[in-house]
């Protein structure tokens, strides 16, 4: 079932303390990586690791760290990007509140696979506990000299930031997270120059997520071909789950790639919450395309949810039972791209703006004829044609939506309100 | 297809071009006639990305790219009005004319809106937007959701298509920090910080480049619609950088001036100076017929008369006592033709040299300065300046004395990593992106100088040879003594001396304290030392900055009486004779006059009365005159004193020619007729000279080959020599210690300028610039009123605290009539210096 | 000055830590945010001073941040989470509750200046919802009781 590799001691309210992490094994994988392995060769391990992004791109980690051009004498800088704002979404959360250390260990064996003396990690500013826990974790690794200047007498020197947001969606964007970083808006940038060859103060930059950095110890501990023999074949190793909604047992799952959607839902899960039928499926974060229940067999992997016509995302499983209108969840969706849209580009800035009229008049059951075929279309407008990969997150849920409940969208707009009316009371 | 490395072949709606790496789609269509359309683009800023509205259709590219930000690659097919790109260009205006007011009938930019255009051309429409438009309602009552946001500028939010072009502008190639976006997405709005404005001396540009009605000025407002007005090139006639001009008229009125963009020069920008200075032609005040004194009061006359009358006394004094009992002043911001004209009908017919141009400088030299006039004939160019990795500023305050050379500095450094020292005697706007700006004890620019040519010197770092033979003529000169009389540490001139003997190409700048001091001429030789040392005449410019907008071209026709050589053969070329007397400068004629040597002076274009740094001297000079002729396009303090008043054109009235600092003769038409019975300079003088039966032309194009050999730019000049002169410390009386600058204020040139409704919103009166220290010392806040006085004079004065100002220097400006600072100045002074007390307000 | 020691001293040690004095613009104001509740020009025009950054450039950039309220609220910001995880498990009626026990709208402040109540986005709570933050705090797994018990635990407090 669970297979708990990041979180396995989460549980442990004292892993928080070096000394409790240290106990269990912990900052041996940097000492690993620093006394007895060169950067290109810890890159080597994780590229055979085959561990991709879980910030929702999905990237190959070790490919990434290979862009950064090695004739830049410009200083590198590595980013934990902390961010995770995106609906749905709390695993990261968990790691940096509950297992500090491993990020700030898994950070500190990237930093210095790429070469670089500066990490930042980017935490969204309402996390301010685990912000805590993070700045906590890095004082004491300081004082233990797991960081600092000539890091184990290896001559190694890394410094490490905990920087906070201040409550903007975008900011787990990639470059939005590197302009923020800078004290600027945050703005999305646009890409080329990526920002391992231009990113922080225009130097080579790696930006990833913490689930995927902190990961990157186990690696080095156990090998890039341990790793791989986790998961399926091009989806390797663990991946966390929050699992949200209307189930049972809601929480952050640690699972196998590949393991089947049903598996968590039904078996960690617990089933639906008070016996509700099931109606669909968010199956990685508010972003992604939407799945049917007859679709609840599908595999937790990159490919298969691909497949299935939606995403693996960040893992953020949101679980919607009968009783749910589809357009009030649309409204709301829409509702937060529109508030979180940096503004900068016209189609991502104005058509998010549109959309949420379009869509809260239907919910308001003043939807006209035609406003489905608006919809599509405006839709149509942003997908792929905006600085950022905002308007296509923005999009995707409200275009699959359609697709999937059609007829509950036609409904609302002919009878002028909802098939079934989502009343949800707070116990 | 192959290309070589730099250059890269596409194919663009199936034309083949070619064109250098790095260039964008966009750019590499327009370089072939193919037209994309933009709103967030613009060609000197950094591409943002951000309208979208310059989608092309890019083989093997997934979706759509904006042009403007994706460069030419390598064999790439581009298409740039398939359907595809049509569909998503019509889809970006939808979106933007979303929320965009139809108020194009009541909008300032109808008409030559980027919008609207591309609306019709598309026709497209917001008929699928069937909700109510989003208002950025600032005030409930208002229809116009306007906001001011400067003195001259206003805001309407709701036209705003957030291209950020005006906030990347204000940023970037301003420097400016009164501008920016505020929220987030399609909320965002444009405005400046809490509390503060947009007034700074660029501001007018924003208005310019905003692609819509979003940001308009009170300038042009509600006055008139585009298609009602016709245009007209023109230049600037403010200061001396040069800006080209585009004038907006309609029958006998000028409406507005926009830039003319010209990449030598101004690259598109212009300041508020220069933008709104046309509007002092257009003032109701302007002098429109000639004027006699009657007794003790002026009257209306016709030309007839007063010509008659000023050709009478011209001759009496010419044959009784000679030409030279006549001087001569003219305005060095009036045109090249005046300008000869002036100093033809003096020289040529009065047979006399008593002419001059340089009203505000201090006591001039009585005998031709060469060292000066070989340092300011050097080539200098304001684009070149972006080819120097060091450019090193001398006594000027480049924002607000050239606004524009200021802009290309700034450009050097932000965009070019250039690097700027400045030596000032109070800090400056500029000298905020310097590496050093070194703030010196005002007076002790001639002994820095020197020490730094003794620093070149002692750690050899220079390759002249007669380097030694120099450094005994300079003694005793040493880097130490520099150091205790400028204030600058020695190691700040070591290191200074470093980096100028390091760099690769040089601009040496040099500004107004300079041009305008009694020892430029010495100041000119520790220049020239310098140069030589440090190499830096032949590895850069230059630039000893003229201040009005034809000073350059006085100084070339020679409007002044101590000539160098080689200006005399010059004119000896162009006419058979030549005056042998010794002109008298204007200092000399005032003096003369109160000897009463002088019986009359003739006055273009100047207001000595506010003009000349000696208020006092010069009321007793002109009135002890037997017979003074001024003409001017007002009535001003000087015109009061006249026997004969002339009606005088503005340059918007007729057509002729500036000399910019560079010594570029740049040509402005005419926009509207001479305002009542005004005339042009060159034909006022014209008329005089046939009233003594000596016309100088018939048609005043005779006179251009003369004007064009006298323009001739003077051949290579490098005959440089070392010249050791020693730094005398000016005496000073100690009971007026605190030095006074006079200057331009950033919104005003001259004493016109206040005549500018718009220039004036930004400031209308004088007042007293002096540092937070020195307002403590005194106790006094802003606003406080300080008597300020001078061994001479004295005048009341708010003051204001300004953070610019960090040691007891106080500054006050000459642009304001009712509060003339120039009764506080003495011409023999090199540096003026009051005393200061509080008379209310602490 | 409204920023007291503690504050400025916080400021500036985080500043120093960055490559570039611009980065500690955001440190800065949240900073200032914890001691004051809220942000305003005067706030800016301090923090300014203290890192060396124009105005300009700290305001456009405090006002893209929503996580700052920019005019006064009440000692205790209560903010519940309205999206799509909490709002399954009645995040609205939780939104209802309170403003039936605090006696205000969503948006308003109470008489007392003790209690603001708004709703915002994902919190990042979504596995124990409904959820909301107040002030710092993360109050998740909401039923009736608890929130009884927290709104009573915070009037003690105060
Ligand atoms: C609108 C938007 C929001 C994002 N938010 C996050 C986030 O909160 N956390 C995160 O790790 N990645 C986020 N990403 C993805 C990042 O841009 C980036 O791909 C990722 O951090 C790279 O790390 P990874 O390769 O380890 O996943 C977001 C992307 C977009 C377009
Ligand atoms: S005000 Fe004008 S220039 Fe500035 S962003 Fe808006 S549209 Fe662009
Ligand atoms: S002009 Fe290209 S995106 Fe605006």
């Amino acid at each position: 079932m669970e297979k708990k590799i990041l979180t396995k001691y989460i549980d442990d309210p004292n892993q928080v303390n070096i000394d409790t992490y240290l106990s269990h094994g912990g900052y041996k994988a940097l000492e690993k990586a620093l006394k007895e392995m060169k950067p290109p060769e810890v890159i080597e391990e994780v590229k055979k690791s085959g561990v991709r992004g879980r910030g929702g791109a999905g990237f190959p980690a070790g490919v990434k760290w290979g862009f950064i051009p090695k004739d830049n004498p410009k200083p590198r800088y590595l980013v934990c990007n902390g961010d995770e704002s995106e609906p749905g979404t709390c695993k990261d959360r968990v790691l940096m509140e509950s297992d500090p250390h491993g990020v700030v260990e898994g950070m500190a064996i990237s930093s210095y696979a790429i070469g670089s003396h500066l990490a930042f990690i980017y935490i969204r500013g309402e996390f301010a506990y685990p912000a805590r826990m993070m700045e906590k974790a890095v004082e004491e690794a300081y004082e233990k000299g797991y960081l600092g200047k000539n890091i184990l007498g290896t001559g190694y020197d890394l410094d490490m930031i905990v920087h906070t947001g201040g409550g903007a969606y975008i900011c787990g964007e990639e470059s939005s997270q590197l302009n923020s970083i800078e004290g600027e808006r945050g703005m999305s940038r646009m890409r080329p120059p990526f920002p391992a060859v231009a990113g922080l103060y225009a130097c080579p930059t790696i930006v990833n997520n913490v689930e995927t950095l902190a990961a990157v110890p186990f690696i080095i501990n156990n090998g890039g071909d341990w790793y791989a023999s986790m998961g399926t074949e091009k989806s390797n190793g663990t991946k966390l789950f929050s699992l949200s909604g209307h189930v049972k047992n809601p929480g952050n799952y640690e699972l196998e790639l590949g393991t089947p959607l049903s598996v968590l839902i039904n078996d960690l899960g617990g089933g639906m919450l008070d016996g509700h039928k099931l109606k669909a499926i968010i199956p990685g974060g508010s972003s992604t395309p939407m799945l049917l229940p007859d679709q609840i067999d599908v595999k937790l992997d990159y490919e298969s949810l691909a497949e299935a016509g939606s995403m693996l995302g960040s893992g953020a499983v949101i679980v919607i039972d009968e009783r749910t209108c589809m357009i009030w969840v649309a409204e709301r969706l829409i509702h937060f791209y529109r508030h979180e849209s940096c503004g900068k580009c016209t189609p991502c800035r104005d058509g998010t703006g549109w959309l949420e009229q379009l869509i809260s008049r239907i919910e308001r059951g003043e939807g006209k004829p035609g406003d489905i075929e608006k919809i599509e279309s405006l839709c149509g407008n942003i997908m792929g044609r905006t600085v950022c990969p905002l308007g296509d997150a923005a999009v995707m849920p409200i275009e699959s939506s359609i697709k999937l409940f059609r007829d509950e969208w036609e409904y609302h707009i002919q009878n002028k309100k909802c098939m079934v009316k989502s009343e949800f009371a707070f116990k | 297809m192959s290309d070589d490395n730099n250059n890269i072949n596409l194919t663009i709606d199936g034309q083949q071009v070619s064109v250098p790496r790095g260039t964008t789609v966009l750019e590499a269509a327009r370089s072939i006639g193919i037209e994309i359309p933009t709103f967030c683009w613009h060609p000197k800023l950094k591409p943002a990305g951000a309208c979208r509205i310059c989608y092309v259709e890019i083989e093997k590219a997934r979706t759509l790219m904006v042009s403007c930000a994706t460069e030419v690659g390598p064999d790439m097919v581009v298409q740039t009005a398939s359907e595809k790109v049509l569909q998503g260009r019509k889809a970006v205006l939808e979106f933007i004319l979303m929320n965009h007011p139809l108020d194009c009938p009541t909008c300032d930019k109808g008409g030559e809106c980027d919008l609207q255009n591309l609306t019709f051309k598309h026709g497209v429409d917001d008929s699928r937007f069937d909700f109510k438009k989003y208002r950025h309602i600032r005030d409930k009552n208002s229809t116009f959701d306007d906001l001011r946001i400067g003195p001259e500028i206003i805001r309407n939010q709701n036209r705003c298509i957030l291209c950020y072009k005006c906030v990347r502008a204000n940023k970037d190639i301003f420097g400016e920090q009164d501008l920016g976006a505020y929220q987030r997405g399609n909320i965002t709005e444009i405005n400046t910080p809490p509390g503060e404005q947009v007034d700074s001396l660029y501001s007018g540009n924003l208005v310019e480049i905003c692609p819509v009605g979003a940001l308009t000025n009170t300038d042009w407002r509600y006055k008139i619609r585009v298609w009602n007005t016709q245009t007209v090139d023109s230049v600037c006639s403010y200061c001396a950088d040069g800006c080209n001009l585009t004038l907006w008229k309609n029958k006998q009125k000028v409406y507005r001036a926009t830039s003319r963009r010209n990449d030598n020069i101004d690259e598109g920008w212009i300041c508020d100076v220069g933008r709104y200075g046309y509007q002092v032609p257009m003032t109701e005040d302007r002098l429109t017929t000639p004027l006699i004194k009657k007794g003790d009061a002026q009257v209306p006359a016709t030309w007839e008369e007063a010509l008659g009358l000023i050709s009478e006394k011209f001759k009496k004094i010419k044959d009784e006592r000679g030409g030279v009992c006549i001087g001569g002043l003219i305005s060095p911001n009036l045109d090249s033709l005046s300008l000869h004209t002036f100093s033809k009908f003096f020289r040529k017919i009065l047979n006399s040299n008593n002419v001059d141009f340089r009203a505000g400088y201090k006591m001039l030299p009585e005998k031709s300065d060469d060292l000066y006039s070989k340092l300011t004939s050097l080539p200098f160019k304001i684009a070149d300046i972006e080819k120097s990795d060091l450019i090193f500023v001398l006594d000027s305050d480049l924002t607000k004395e050239h606004p524009i050379v200021n802009l290309r500095v700034r450009k050097a450094i932000t965009q070019k990593n250039a690097s700027l020292f400045a030596l000032n005697p109070i800090a400056t706007q500029t000298g905020g992106l310097a590496t050093d700006e070194m703030v010196y004890n005002i007076g002790a620019l001639h002994a820095l100088l020197n020490g730094l040519c003794v620093s070149l010197i002692d750690q050899n770092l220079t390759q002249y040879e007669n380097a030694s033979d120099l450094k005994n003529r300079l003694s005793p000169n040493t880097i130490e003594k520099a150091s205790n009389i400028s204030g600058i540490e020695v190691a700040r001139i070591n290191s200074l001396a470093k980096v100028i003997a390091e760099a690769k190409n040089i601009s040496l700048i040099a500004g107004e304290l300079l041009t305008s001091a009694i020892n430029r001429e010495e100041l000119a030789g520790a220049i020239i030392n310098l140069c030589l040392l440090a190499g830096i005449f032949d590895k850069g410019q230059v630039g000893v900055l003229s201040q009005a907008a034809n000073s350059k071209g006085a100084e070339k026709l020679a409007v002044m009486p101590h000539l160098s050589e080689r200006s005399i053969l010059k004119l000896k070329q162009i006419w058979d004779n030549y005056p042998d007397n010794d002109g008298l400068a204007l200092d000399q004629m005032i003096r003369s006059s109160i000897k009463e040597e002088l019986d009359s002076m003739f006055i273009i274009g100047s207001n000595l009365m506010l003009e000349y740094p000696d208020g006092a001297v010069v009321k007793e000079g002109l009135e002890k005159l037997d017979f003074l002729v001024v003409a001017d396009i007002c009535e001003t303090e000087t015109t009061q004193l006249a026997d004969v008043v002339l009606p005088l054109s503005t340059w918007v009235e007729y057509e002729s020619s500036f000399v910019n600092l560079e010594g570029v003769e740049q040509k402005f038409n005419a926009a509207i007729k001479p305002i009542g019975f005004s005339l042009p300079a060159y034909q006022i003088i014209n008329k005089i000279s046939q009233g003594l039966k000596t016309p100088l032309f018939e048609m005043i194009d005779e006179l251009i080959p003369e004007i064009k050999t006298l323009l001739q730019p003077d051949e290579n000049q490098n005959s440089f020599e070392t010249c050791a002169i020693e730094y005398i410390e000016e005496k000073q009386n100690p009971e007026f210690e605190i030095p006074l600058l006079v200057s331009n204020e950033l919104h005003h040139f001259g004493y016109y300028t206040e005549k500018s409704n718009s220039l004036s919103s930004f400031c209308s009166e004088a007042f007293l610039e002096i540092s937070p220290g020195l307002a403590e010392k005194l106790d006094v806040k802003e606003g406080s009123i300080v008597r300020v006085e001078s061994e001479i004079g004295k005048i009341n004065l708010p003051v204001k605290i300004s953070e610019y100002i960090d040691n007891d220097v106080v500054r006050a400006y000459r642009n304001f009539s009712a509060s003339p600072v120039n009764i506080l100045q003495m011409r023999k002074r090199n540096v003026d210096r009051v005393k200061l007390t509080v008379v209310e307000g602490t | 000055m409204i920023l007291n020691e503690k504050s400025v001293a916080e400021i500036k040690k985080k500043m120093v830590r960055y490559p570039r004095r611009k980065s500690a613009i955001l440190p800065a104001i949240t900073v200032a945010y914890r001691q004051v509740g809220h942000l305003n020009g005067e706030l800016y025009r301090e923090v300014s001073q203290i890192i060396e950054i124009p105005v300009i450039d700290i305001a456009t950039a405090a006002s893209f941040y929503t996580m700052f309220p920019k005019e006064p609220v009440g000692k205790y910001l209560i903010q519940v989470c309205h999206n799509i995880s909490c709002a399954l498990l009645g995040a609205d009626s939780l939104i209802g509750y309170l403003e039936e026990k605090l006696g205000i709208k969503k948006g308003e402040t109470t008489e007392d200046d003790m209690f603001t109540l708004i709703s915002v986005e994902c919190l990042g709570g979504c596995t124990a919802a409904p959820m909301m933050q107040i002030n710092d705090e993360f109050y998740e797994n909401l039923t009736r009781e608890k929130v009884d018990k927290i709104l009573e635990d915070l009037r003690n407090k105060a």
